[in-house]
C-alpha cells in the first residue's frame, strides 16, 4: 500500500490548488481553535495545528517545483514546533503551579481596568 | 520811536516774500575738518562715563559735570566750526553702510552735512543743552546717587542723536538721530518709571511717534527709490532744477507721496494735530528735560526736517509734479493740495487747537505744554507760507524764550514740592528768593506773547503771520486771521499764568508730592511745608537763557543771512502787498497781544473772583457750556482717539484673543492632546487583559492588512465578474426591446 | 483502483474502527476482549493484502486525497470543539497522522514518518503529559466534572469572522492563481528531477549497478563536449544515460530506473549540502529549548531574606533591633 501510494505517477485531477486548500483550511481551523480555546495546552494544539497546516503547504509546493528544499523546511518546522511545545508546556506547568488553573483569562492583571 | 525801530524792521522788511526753487548751494566734500565729529563724539562720551558713573554707583554730582564740561566742549566745537565755516561742506568720519551692486548701490557714509541751517540748529541745540544740563545739575539733586547719573546718560545720549538728526549727511543718519531722539525721549519722560503715569506717557509718546516715523521711513524709501540715494548732496543736486520728467512720469503718485510721508513724520516729531496729544503728557519727564527736549530742541526737529528738505517739499509738490486732482472713492475727485498749503493748514489749526486748550488747564507746566504745540503750529505755518527764515527765526527765538518758561515752571515746581496748579500759587514776586523766577518768566511771557519791541517772539511771529497774508495759497488769508487770534488767545493764556502765580497776594499751598517718586532721599530731611528757593545754579541758568532771549532780537538778520545760505532757502520778492503787511502786521500782532494780556489782567489779577464767575456763567448756559467744558477736557482729543483708535484695537485685540483662546488654545492644541484620550477612552474595552481577545485583534489585523495587499485585485475581478453578470442580464431583458 | 481491493480493504478497515470503538466505549472485560480480538484480526488482514496489491495501472489518488483531507479537517474539527483537552490532543494525532498521510501522496515519505515519529510521537505525548499534570482534579468528586474555560468557548463569533476572512482571502487567492499553478509533473518529469539533484549532489559517482544497458551514442558531439570519465547525467526522454568513451566511439550508457535515489537520500542530501547552517541551528534552538524548558519547569524554593544570608555566609538580620522606638521617633 506505502509503495503505492509513493510511487503514484501523477496528481491525477488532483493538483496544487486542492493541497493548497486543504493547509488553508486546517490553518483556519487552527487559528479559529487558538482563538476560541480558553485552555492554554489546547491553545499550543491549536498552533501545532497551524504549523502542520504549513507543513502540507510547503511539502505541496516542493512535490510540484522538484525543489526538495520545501521538505527541508518542514523539518525545521518539525524542530521549531518541538522546541516550541517543550517551552511552552514549561511555561505552562509554571502558570498552572502559580494558580491552579490551565485558564488563559486567569493572567489578566495588564489589562486597562 | 519808530525811528528807533528802523533798522529792526528793516531786517523784517528785507525778509522773505519766498518762492521755491532756484540755484542754492550745495556741499562739497572737505577733508580737513574732522574734528567736526567731536561734536557727535562728546555726548556719547559723556553717555559713556554717565554709564560708568550709574556702574559704580558715584553718589556725587559727577554726572552732572561730565555731562556739563562735555557738552560745553560740543557747543564750543560747535562754535569753532561756526567761525571757520566759509561754504556748505560734508565732513567724512568713517564709512558706514557702503553697499554697491551692479547698477546701483546704498551708500550711507557716517559724515556731516555742515551749512548754515545745520549750524544754526546745532548752536542752540548745544548750547541750550549745556546750560539746561547745567540748571538740571541742581534740579536732580534730590536723585543724587539713583537715577542721577541715569538722568544725564539720557541728556548725553538726546545731544547725540540730535547731533546726529541735524548734522546727518545723509536720510540714513537723519533716520538714526530721529529715532535716538525718540529713544532718549521715551527714556527721559519715562525717568521717575515708579510712577505709572510717567511710564504711561513715556510709551504714549513712543507710541505716537511710531506713527510719524512710519511716515519718516516710507518717505526714505520712496527718496532712495526715486533718486538713487539718500545723500543730500546727490538728492539736492537731482532736485535743484526741477523734478527729471522721466522720474515724474515713473514715480506718479508715489513721488508725489514724498512730501506727505515727510510730513507726516514732522507732525508726529513735532507734535501737530493729530499726533500732538503725546506732548503734554510728556511733561510727566523731569522739567529739565521738558525744556530741552519737548520744548526747545526735539520738537523742532520736525520743522528741521522740512526746512532741510524744502527742495523735495517745494519741488516735489503736486502744482510742480501737474497734479491737479486727487481720487476719492466712487470715482470723484478732489482738488489736489500741495504739501506744504497742508503742512500750513494743519499747523495754525494745531495752533489754535492747542491755544484754547491751554486756556482752559490749571497745570502750568500742561499749558507751557500746549503753549509749545501752539507754537510749533506757528513755525508749520511759516514753513507751510513758504517763510524758512521766519519758521527757522521762531525756532531760534522759541527755543530760548519757552526754555526759560519751563525751567521757571520747574524752579517753582521744584520749590513748591510739585505744585503746579496756578489756583493755588500766587504772588511769588513777593516772596524772598523768587525775584529771579518771576521776572525771567516775565520776560519768557512777554516773549510768547510778542510783546512789542523788547520780546523777540514780537519778531519771529510776526514774520510768519505777515507771509500768511502775502503768500498766495489756499485760504492763506483766513490762516492769517486764525493766527492772529490764536496770538490773542495765546497773550490771554500766558499771562493768565503769570498774573495768577507770580503777582498778586502771596499765597501758596506746597504740592503733596515727593519731587522724586521712588527715591528716598528728601521724604524724611526735607521740609515739605516750607517752599525752598531755587539756587545760585538755576538763577544763573534762567538769567543766562534770558539774556539769550534777549540777544535773539538782534540775530534776526543773521538767522536769515544762515537760511538762505542753505538749501532751505527761498526766494525772496517784493511787492506792495509785502510791503503792506510787514509795515503793519507789527501793530496788529501787538494789538492783540496786548489786548489778551489785558483781559489776563482783567480776570487774573484786577478782578479774580471775576474769572470765577465768567466761568460759572458759561458753564450754567446750556447753549454754550459745551465751549469751556470741550477746552478744559482738551477737546476730547484723547477720547476720540481712544474710541477711534484703541477701541477698535482693543476689541480686535480682544477678538484674537477669544479666538486663540477658543480656536486655538481649545480647539487645536487642546483638542488635539484630548483627542488621544477620546480615542483611548474609546478604544479602552479592547484592552480587557484576554489573550484571546488581543489574539482575535491581531489576526483581524493580520486579516485586514491582507485584505488591504489582496484584497483590491480581488475585489476588482469579482466586481467585474459582477457588472458583467449584470450588464449580460440586462441586455438579455431588454435587448430585443432596444 | 481495483474496487475488489477497495472492498476488502474498506471491510478490514470497518472490521478494525469497530474494534478501536469497543476497546473505547466498551466496559466488559468480555467486549474488551472480543474487540481486541477482531482488531488484530483486522490489522493481520491488512498486512496480508498488501503484498497482494499489485500496481498494474497509473493510480488516481484522489480517492485518497479526499479521504485524508476530509479526516484531517474532520479531526481538526472534532480537536478544537471537543470539551476535553485529552481528547483534543487525540483528534490531533489523527491529522497528523492524516496529514502524514497526504505527505506520502506527495512523495514525501521521510518527511510523513518523520512527522508521525516527531509528532504523533514525541510532541503530543509531552502534551499529553502535561495535561495530566494539570488535569489531576483535587477532589473525587469533580473527577467528571468539566472546567467552566473548556466547555465554554471564549469570542467564537469573533474568531469564526476572523477565521471566514482569512480562509475567503486565502481561497480567493488559490482559486485566482488556479491558471498559474504549474502543471502537474508526470513521473518521468519527477525521476528526472531525482536524477537531477542526485547528480549535483554528488558529481556523478555513479556506480556499475545503476547501469541498465548500453547503447552506441548516436549524436557523439552534443553539448559539443563530452566527458569520458561519464560524469554527467544526461536525460533523453525518460532515460537517464552517461557517456562514456570507449576507443574512438562514444558510448551512451542507460542508468536503472530503480536506482534512482529515493525520497530519503535526496532530503538527506539537500539537508546536509544546502542547508548545513540551518541544521546547525535547528540543533541550537533545540538545545536551548531543553535549557529553557528545564530551568523554567523546576519547582522554585522562596527563600527568605534570613536564608539567603545564611547561604551566604552573612550573618542573620534582626528585625527588632532595627525597628525604631514609636515613642521616640515621634518626640521632636
Amino acid at each position: 500500500m506505502m509503495h503505492l501510494l509513493a510511487q503514484t505517477d501523477s496528481f491525477g485531477s488532483v493538483e496544487l490548488g486542492h493541497y493548497l486548500m486543504t493547509s488553508s483550511v486546517l490553518f483556519v481551523i487552527g487559528l479559529i481553535g487558538f482563538l476560541t480555546r480558553r485552555n492554554m495546552i489546547v491553545m499550543f494544539l491549536c498552533t501545532e495545528l497551524m504549523f502542520q497546516a504549513a507543513a502540507i503547504a510547503m511539502i505541496a509546493f516542493s512535490r510540484f517545483h522538484h525543489d526538495l528544499s520545501g521538505q527541508v523546511f518542514v523539518i525545521f518546522i518539525l524542530t521549531i514546533a518541538a522546541a516550541e511545545a517543550a517551552l511552552a508546556l514549561s511555561l505552562v506547568v509554571l502558570l498552572y503551579r502559580r494558580k491552579e488553573t490551565l485558564s488563559a483569562e486567569a493572567w489578566s492583571e495588564l489589562r486597562e481596568t | 520811536m519808530m525811528a528807533m525801530l528802523d533798522p529792526i524792521f528793516a531786517t523784517i522788511l528785507l525778509a522773505t516774500h519766498g518762492t521755491s526753487g532756484g540755484a542754492f548751494p550745495i556741499a562739497h566734500a572737505m577733508d580737513n575738518l574732522g574734528w567736526a565729529g567731536l561734536i557727535l563724539w562728546l555726548p556719547l562720551i559723556s553717555m559713556l562715563l554717565c554709564g560708568v558713573c550709574a556702574a559704580m554707583k558715584v553718589r556725587s554730582k559727577a554726572p552732572a559735570i561730565i555731562t556739563v564740561i562735555l557738552l560745553a566742549l560740543s557747543f564750543l566745537v560747535t562754535f569753532a566750526l561756526f567761525f571757520n565755516y566759509e561754504s556748505p561742506v560734508t565732513i567724512h568720519l568713517f564709512a558706514w553702510f557702503d553697499i554697491q551692486w551692479e547698477g546701483g548701490g546704498f551708500v550711507a557714509p557716517f559724515s556731516l552735512y555742515v551749512d548754515q541751517l545745520t549750524l544754526l540748529w546745532m548752536l542752540f541745540v548745544t548750547g541750550l543743552g549745556t546750560l539746561i544740563a547745567l540748571y538740571a545739575s541742581e534740579y536732580m539733586e534730590p536723585d543724587l546717587g539713583g537715577g542721577y547719573a541715569r538722568f544725564f546718560a539720557g541728556v548725553s545720549v538726546f545731544l547725540f542723536a540730535m547731533s546726529s538728526l541735524v548734522m546727518g549727511d545723509n536720510l540714513v543718519m537723519l533716520y538714526l538721530g530721529w529715532e535716538g531722539v525718540g529713544f532718549a525721549s521715551y527714556w527721559l519722560i519715562g525717568y521717575y518709571y515708579q510712577k505709572p503715569s510717567a511710564v504711561a506717557a513715556a510709551k504714549k509718546a513712543f507710541i505716537v511717534n511710531r506713527i510719524g516715523d512710519l511716515g519718516l521711513a516710507l518717505g526714505l524709501y520712496l527718496i532712495y527709490h526715486y533718486f538713487g540715494s539718500i545723500q543730500f548732496t546727490e538728492i539736492f543736486a537731482s532736485i535743484q532744477h526741477g523734478v527729471d520728467p522721466a522720474t515724474a512720469q515713473k514715480g506718479g503718485w508715489t513721488l508725489a507721496a514724498i512730501p506727505f510721508l515727510l510730513m507726516l513724520g514732522a507732525f508726529g516729531k513735532s507734535a501737530q494735530f493729530p499726533l500732538f496729544v503725546w506732548l503734554p503728557d510728556a511733561m510727566e519727564g523731569p522739567t529739565p528735560v521738558s525744556a530741552l527736549i519737548h520744548a526747545a530742541t526735539m520738537v523742532t526737529a520736525g520743522v528741521y526736517l522740512l526746512c532741510r528738505m524744502a527742495p523735495l517739499m517745494s519741488g516735489l509738490s503736486c502744482s510742480a509734479l501737474g497734479i491737479e486732482e486727487w481720487p476719492l472713492f466712487f470715482g470723484w475727485t478732489m482738488p489736489a493740495i500741495d504739501a506744504l498749503a497742508m503742512v500750513a493748514w494743519v499747523g495754525g489749526l494745531t495752533a489754535l487747537l492747542a491755544a484754547t486748550i491751554g486756556m482752559a488747564q490749571y497745570d502750568i507746566k500742561r499749558i507751557m505744554a500746549y503753549s509749545t504745540v501752539s507754537q510749533l503750529g506757528y513755525m508749520f505755518v511759516g514753513v507751510g507760507v513758504l517763510t524758512t527764515y521766519g519758521a527757522a527765526y521762531h525756532v531760534f527765538t522759541h527755543a530760548f524764550f519757552k526754555a526759560v518758561l519751563f525751567l521757571t515752571c520747574g524752579a517753582i515746581m521744584h520749590g513748591f514740592a510739585g505744585q503746579l496748579d496756578l489756583r493755588k500759587l500766587s504772588g511769588l514776586r513777593h516772596m524772598k528768593g523768587w525775584k529771579v523766577v518771576s521776572y525771567t518768566m516775565l520776560y519768557g511771557c512777554l516773549c510768547l506773547i510778542g510783546f512789542p519791541i523788547i520780546s523777540s517772539g514780537f519778531y519771529s511771529k510776526d514774520l510768519i503771520m505777515a507771509q500768511a497774508f502775502i503768500t498766495q495759497g489756499p485760504g492763506f488769508t483766513a490762516l492769517g486771521v486764525i493766527m492772529v487770534i490764536t496770538a490773542l488767545l495765546t497773550a490771554y493764556y500766558t499771562f493768565r499764568v503769570w498774573f495768577r502765580v507770580c503777582a498778586g497776594e502771596p499765597h501758596y499751598e506746597m504740592g503733596d508730592e515727593h519731587h522724586a517718586p521712588g527715591d528716598d532721599h528728601g521724604g524724611s530731611d526735607h521740609d515739605h511745608h516750607e517752599p525752598h528757593p531755587p539756587g545760585i545754579t538755576i538763577n544763573f541758568v534762567l538769567i543766562v537763557i534770558s539774556i539769550g532771549a534777549v540777544m535773539t532780537i538782534f540775530l534776526g538778520s543773521w538767522v536769515k543771512d544762515m537760511v538762505n545760505g542753505s538749501s532751505a532757502m527761498m526766494v525772496d520778492h517784493h511787492d506792495d502787498l509785502a510791503d503792506y503787511w510787514h509795515k503793519w502786521m507789527p501793530y496788529i500782532a501787538s494789538a492783540a497781544g496786548l489786548l489778551g494780556g489785558g483781559i489776563a489782567w482783567w480776570f487774573h489779577l484786577a478782578n479774580r473772583k471775576a474769572a470765577d464767575t465768567v466761568r460759572s456763567t458759561l458753564l450754567s448756559n446750556p447753549m454754550i457750556r459745551w465751549l469751556p467744558t470741550a477746552m478744559e477736557n482738551k477737546w476730547y482729543v484723547d477720547e476720540i482717539y481712544h474710541a477711534l483708535i484703541r477701541a477698535p484695537l482693543w476689541a480686535g485685540g480682544h477678538l484674537l484673543y477669544l479666538f486663540d483662546k477658543y480656536i486655538v488654545d481649545f480647539a487645536f492644541v487642546d483638542g488635539i492632546a484630548k483627542l488621544p484620550r477620546l480615542m483611548a477612552k474609546a478604544f479602552q474595552p479592547l484592552q480587557n487583559g484576554v489573550l484571546q481577545s488581543y489574539a482575535v485583534h491581531m489576526a483581524g489585523g493580520v486579516a485586514l492588512v491582507t485584505v488591504l495587499i489582496i484584497g483590491h485585485a480581488a475585489f476588482l475581478h469579482y466586481w467585474n465578474l459582477i457588472v458583467t453578470f449584470i450588464v449580460n442580464i440586462w441586455a438579455s431583458m431588454f435587448g430585443g426591446a432596444a | 483502483m481495483d474496487p475488489k481491493l477497495f472492498l476488502t480493504a474498506s471491510v478490514i478497515c470497518i472490521f478494525a474502527s469497530v474494534a478501536m470503538w469497543m476497546l473505547v466505549k466498551a466496559n466488559t472485560r468480555a467486549a474488551k476482549g472480543i474487540a481486541a480480538i477482531v482488531g488484530i484480526a483486522a490489522f493481520l488482514g491488512l498486512l496480508s493484502n498488501v503484498g497482494m496489491s499489485q500496481i498494474e495501472s497509473t493510480q488516481k489518488p484522489e480517492v485518497f486525497f479526499y479521504l485524508f483531507s476530509l479526516i484531517a479537517i474532520a479531526c481538526s474539527v472534532m480537536m478544537i470543539t471537543s470539551a476535553k483537552p485529552v481528547y483534543s490532543a487525540l483528534y490531533f494525532v489523527m491529522v497528523v497522522l492524516s496529514s502524514a498521510s497526504l505527505f506520502l501522496l506527495l512523495q514525501a515519505e521521510f518527511m510523513a514518518f518523520a512527522l508521525i515519529i516527531v509528532y504523533a510521537g514525541a510532541i503530543l505525548i509531552t502534551y499529553m503529559f502535561v495535561l495530566m499534570l494539570a488535569q489531576q482534579a483535587s477532589d473525587p468528586e469533580m473527577e467528571q466534572e468539566q472546567a467552566e474555560y473548556d466547555v465554554n468557548p471564549r469570542e467564537p463569533a469573533a474568531a469564526c469572522i476572523v477565521g471566514f476572512v482569512m480562509l475567503t482571502l486565502l481561497s480567493s487567492m488559490i482559486f485566482q492563481s488556479m491558471s498559474d499553478m504549474p502543471t502537474p509533473p508526470s513521473a518521468s518529469d519527477s525521476r528526472i528531477a531525482a536524477w537531477q539533484t542526485f547528480d549535483s549532489m554528488l558529481g556523478s559517482k555513479q556506480e556499475i549497478a545503476f547501469v541498465q544497458r548500453v547503447i552506441p551514442a548516436e549524436n557523439a558531439g552534443w553539448n559539443g563536449v563530452h566527458d569520458d570519465d561519464g560524469n554527467l547525467i544526461r536525460f533523453e526522454g525518460d532515460e537517464a544515460y552517461i557517456q562514456i568513451a570507449q576507443g574512438e566511439e562514444t558510448l551512451r550508457v542507460v542508468l536503472e530506473d530503480r536506482f534512482a535515489p529515493s525520497n530519503v537520500e535526496l532530503v538527506g542530501f539537500d539537508l546536509i549540502a544546502k542547508f548545513p547552517v540551518s541544521l546547525e541551528l535547528a540543533g541550537v534552538i533545540l538545545l536551548m529549548a531543553m535549557f529553557g524548558a528545564v530551568i523554567l519547569a523546576r519547582r522554585q524554593i522562596e527563600l527568605s531574606e534570613d536564608e539567603v544570608r545564611e547561604a551566604a555566609g552573612m550573618a542573620r538580620i534582626s528585625f527588632e533591633a532595627l525597628e525604631p522606638d514609636s515613642n521616640g521617633g515621634e518626640s521632636p
